[in-house]
């Protein structure tokens, strides 16, 4: 919990910042050993490899953290959460079942050898949820989280455990306000078996540096969908990882972004088939105008022996200035015989011949530009939930050039 | 009305000099074999970037077409019917109509006259509704992308409507109910569009009886008559009418 008597932000990621946010919310020495520990190993680790120049021109090696401003109150950056929960509280004062229970998901999809910025989130945690759908419940509302960075650092962790049978939305928002927010955050995702979670990530529009580390378990004949929208931030790293664990477990990743004026923007997913008999299906649209520019790694790794693993990887990018970039990386990692593997990538303008049609039809060049431009999202944006298409579709029209 | 049109296309001259007049509410079919130009004719009429038009005019009351963007040329009257209509992903069928409606004809039609206007129109063309919520021309069968012009063509109705080749690839049933979807346009008491209807096969010619006819060849219009000569072509094919030009030249 924040103390009042205590300054609410402090600057600089460095140990001293960290003993200030463990003071300040009231973790204890345990928290503090392991949020250190957590920090050293985000100062060991490398970030993902994108290379820069003449497209990407922000060097992730060269990144500076010394200017950060971390948010020491979490109600402030966790407005929608009730029960705002730190990992040293829950660590340490939660219930023992509840403890459990929250272990079954913490920490169990990352790879903290590789993954610093997740590292980086375990080391500054100031915000997150637990959302926990107990077997065989069903949810016929979704859960909304939303977490504010207000020109301040905030490192929201959220974990969702679907228990066996379970059924739940969840949409997680990342609002941006101020002129150098910094977000780091972690999502875990544990489908049991027969679950069927939708996952909505939203990054809203605004400044700053975004780096998200989202990663999911799918177990047997569970169904998990991962929907995410990058709308907001100068840099955004996102790395979104499904593996299917058991046999009959379904993935659908569905991704947008639009890098905007001199926005850079990093999505890379990953389904992984550990076993045969699973399914994932990717589908990212990814547009990039001004001096937007945008990089796209899309994974599929079926193992040996994932026999019958049905995979299939759509992405398209499209470009609608001179100075846009998009880079689109596909790699098939196919280590079994018989299965289903299917990659289809385009990237390019806005077809001329679509144009022409519409404006056969009485529609101004701008307009018809802008229609098509906002139908190119539709095929990802149908896997949102209902109540957020007309908000992510919003945004993104926003981003389009005005029409004269 | 369209004088003297001469086109080319990537450096070839396609249209050696077109002179035709469709007068409002008339039908005038536009025959020939493959490649004499009919296509070119309605690209070039309706403003595609690719046909560079090399002098001539098009005009609709006055009005020269051949200075304005595709989409005032719309604005102006003119609807063109595709014979392979551009699919539009992510756009659904109603948004580009509402769109379309709204960009030629602003504000005249009431949102329930409008709901009332498309849902006739679909069960006139023997269409599903949920066709309304398909994106445009993605996926679409040969017979739904035609079904979709005329959809089209009855919602902005047009002073005059050029239909390139809309016979073509359907079958008797789709034929049928695209034709009678211009024939329903055509009853309408206050309607008087003028089409000019390009094919090479007389068949939609039985469904949209012709004022006139005029055979295309090489780029020019070598013959024009009334509807008897829809069926001399069929009688006796384009050959023979090659063969009747060329020895009256001689």
């Amino acid at each position: 919990m924040a103390s009042l008597s205590l300054e609410e932000t402090a600057r600089g990621l460095s140990p001293a910042t960290l003993d200030a946010l463990v003071e300040s919310i009231g973790e204890g020495a345990v928290s503090l050993d392991a949020r250190r520990e957590a920090f050293a190993r985000f100062e060991e680790l490398a970030p993902p490899d994108i290379p820069s120049g003449r497209y990407w021109k922000i060097d992730l090696a060269k990144q500076r953290y010394d200017d950060v401003v971390v948010q020491l109150d979490s109600h402030a950056a966790s407005p929608s959460v009730a029960h705002v929960w730190s990992l040293g509280s829950i660590l340490k004062d939660g219930d023992p079942e509840l403890r459990a229970t929250f272990d079954r998901v913490f920490r169990s999809t990352l790879d903290l050898t590789r993954e610093k910025f997740a590292a980086l989130t375990l080391a500054f945690q100031n915000c997150g949820a637990f959302v926990y759908v107990p077997a065989g419940i069903k949810l016929s509302k979704p859960i909304e989280l939303t977490y504010v960075a207000r020109g301040a650092g905030i490192f929201p962790y959220t974990v969702v455990l679907a228990g066996e049978g379970s059924e739940c939305t969840v949409v997680e928002r990342i609002v941006l306000e101020g002129s150098a927010p910094f977000v780091c955050a972690v999502a875990e995702v544990v489908a049991e078996p027969g679950a069927r979670v939708d996952m909505t990530s939203i990054l809203e529009p605004g400044a700053g540096r975004i780096f998200t580390t989202r990663r999911a378990k799918a177990n047997r004949d569970s169904r998990l969908r991962w929907s995410v929208a990058e709308l907001g931030g100068d840099l955004v790293v996102d790395s979104l990882h499904a593996s299917m664990e058991e046999r009959g477990a379904e993935c659908e990743i569905g991704g947008v972004f639009f890098a905007a004026q001199a926005q850079h923007v990093a999505l890379e997913t990953q389904v992984d088939h550990t076993v045969g008999e699973t399914r994932s299906e990717t589908i990212v649209k990814g547009a990039a105008t001004e001096r937007g520019q945008g990089r796209y790694v899309g994974n599929i790794r079926i193992q040996p022996h994932a026999h019958q693993s049905d995979a299939s990887l759509r992405d398209d990018s499209l470009l609608l200035s001179k100075s846009a970039h998009i880079d689109s990386i596909p790699a098939l990692e196919i280590a079994a015989n018989d299965v289903k593997a299917f990659h289809g990538a385009t990237v390019g303008a806005i077809d001329e011949d679509e144009i022409f049609y519409a404006q056969s039809r009485g529609i101004p060049r701008r307009e018809a530009e802008r229609m098509i431009a906002l139908g190119f999202f539709e095929p990802a944006l149908a896997r949102f939930p209902e109540g957020t298409r007309d908000h992510v579709r919003a945004a993104l029209e926003q981003k389009l050039p005005e029409t004269p | 009305m369209v004088s003297d049109l001469r086109v080319s296309v990537q450096e070839n001259d396609i249209l050696k000099g077109i002179d035709l007049r469709v007068e409002p509410g008339r039908v005038h079919a536009l025959m020939g074999p493959n490649g004499s130009g009919k296509s070119t004719l309605a690209f070039a009429m309706a403003g595609h970037p690719n046909y560079v038009v090399n002098g001539g005019s098009v005009k609709i009351d006055g009005q020269e077409l051949l200075e304005l963007s595709p989409d005032k040329r719309a604005r102006a009257g003119l609807f063109l019917s595709f014979q392979y209509p551009a699919a539009i992903p992510g756009v659904t069928v109603a948004n580009f109509l509402r769109t379309a409606r709204q960009a030629v004809r602003p504000d005249d039609l009431p949102p329930a006259k409008f709901r009332k206007l498309i849902f006739d129109q679909l069960e006139l063309l023997d269409m599903d509704p949920a066709f309304l919520g398909r994106y445009v021309n993605d996926g679409f069968s040969g017979g739904e992308k035609k079904r979709l012009e005329m959809l089209q063509l009855a919602v902005l109705a047009p002073q005059y409507a050029v239909l390139d080749e809309t016979d073509s690839g359907l079958d008797v049933d789709a034929l049928r109910a695209v034709c009678g979807s211009v024939q329903a346009l055509r009853a309408e008491p206050e309607n008087k569009t003028g089409f000019l209807i390009i094919t090479h096969y007389p068949r939609i010619l039985q469904y949209i009886a012709p004022d006139a006819v005029h055979v295309m060849m090489d780029g020019r219009i070598v013959l024009s008559g009334g509807p008897e000569l829809a069926h001399r072509i069929e009688r006796e094919g384009y050959d023979a009418i090659r063969t009747e030009v060329a020895g009256g030249v001689a």
